[in-house]
């Protein structure tokens, strides 16, 4: 896997996996484990954190996107990962539009001008 | 002082510059999934609920598209999206000359066997037919290789252009990660030059402050 770059995680709704695995970033590693986690209504928050601890633990993947309203659900987890790579990257789902404001990037970079910093 | 100053206010031009471009991106990255949803949605329509959901995965499946990191000096990330089409191309070729070399092979693996039967032949025969095996797998996953065959040979027009959307989300996320890298590091530079600033200046309140 080395020479030919690292892949593209997906956690999201059903349309959100099958859009980007029409993209064409699917795989299914040696060991039969997806590079994506369909989320359903019956899928636990237990499930979707183990699954996206996986994904920064595996060194294959290179960006992880995650629908914004299941980021909500494992914020704490979301906002404790630091490292640049892999990037976290916040995409809007069918029933919830993106809001900058929830968005854990932009709310790092909105606390620089907090009166805080300034003092 | 003044100097660091005049940095400052050029990293934080900088930093604005960076937030400008990525509300830009994201902009277009949230049509652009939009677009591709509304895709999806009209193919499940013509289609039948059914047929465009998970159960149509296929059971192997192979990434078309990697990215490439690459740590810049000032300690961003960025990622290139690479797409496998010309790959493929090359793999049709190069198991087209493949399997014109594992025929061959077949023919002379005959002849072997009617002259001698030798326990080496034998060790040979079995890599000559474990090269055809894979010669075989190769020649097949290139073909099944686009995920739009999941859903069915003669595909409506609507689930292409979903195809096409995502695509486009996909290079497009790329560059947004690359932009969100830059932004973190920014942000750390001001930080640190922030803090410079404090420790010259002493216990005295900085100008904005005072202002």
């Amino acid at each position: 896997m080395p020479g030919r770059g690292k892949l593209i995680a997906v956690i999201g709704d059903e349309d959100t996996c099958t859009g980007f695995l029409l993209g064409g970033i699917g795989e299914l590693n040696k060991n039969r484990k997806p590079n994506f986690l369909v989320v359903e209504k019956d899928t636990s928050i237990t499930e979707i954190e183990e699954t996206f601890k996986s994904f920064l633990a595996r060194n294959d993947i290179g960006i992880i996107l995650i629908n914004q309203f299941i980021a909500e659900m494992i914020r704490h987890a979301i906002d404790g990962h630091m490292e640049s790579i892999p990037a976290v990257l916040e995409i809007p789902s069918k029933e919830h539009p993106y809001d900058a404001s929830k968005d854990s990037i932009l709310r790092r970079a909105k606390g620089m001008f907090c009166a805080e910093d300034f003092r | 002082m003044r100097d660091q100053n005049i940095c400052l206010d050029e990293q934080l031009l900088l930093f604005m510059d960076q937030l400008e471009a990525l509300e830009e991106k994201r902009h277009k990255l949230n049509s652009l999934i939009e677009g591709g949803w509304f895709s999806i949605a009209k193919a499940r329509y013509s289609m039948g609920n059914k047929q465009v959901s998970s159960l149509q995965y296929a059971s192997e499946m192979e990434p078309l598209v990697h990215v490439e990191d690459s740590l810049m000096e000032s300690g961003t990330v960025e990622f290139k999206c690479n797409r496998a089409e010309n790959k493929t191309d090359e793999l049709t070729q190069n198991n087209s000359i493949e399997d014109i070399g594992a025929k061959e092979g077949g023919l002379r693996r005959r002849i072997n066997t009617k002259q001698k039967e030798d326990k080496e032949e034998g060790a040979s025969e079995q890599q000559e037919t474990d090269h055809q095996g894979k010669t075989k797998t190769e020649s097949t996953t290139p073909e099944n290789r686009d995920p739009l065959k999941w859903f069915g040979i003669l595909v409506p027009q609507n689930l292409k252009q979903a195809q096409s959307a995502f695509r486009e989300v996909i290079t497009l996320s790329a560059e947004i990660a690359s932009i969100q890298s830059a932004i973190l590091a920014s942000r750390k530079e001001m930080q640190a030059q922030m803090k410079e600033k404090q420790e010259k200046s002493g216990k005295t309140k900085p100008e904005i402050i005072k202002d």
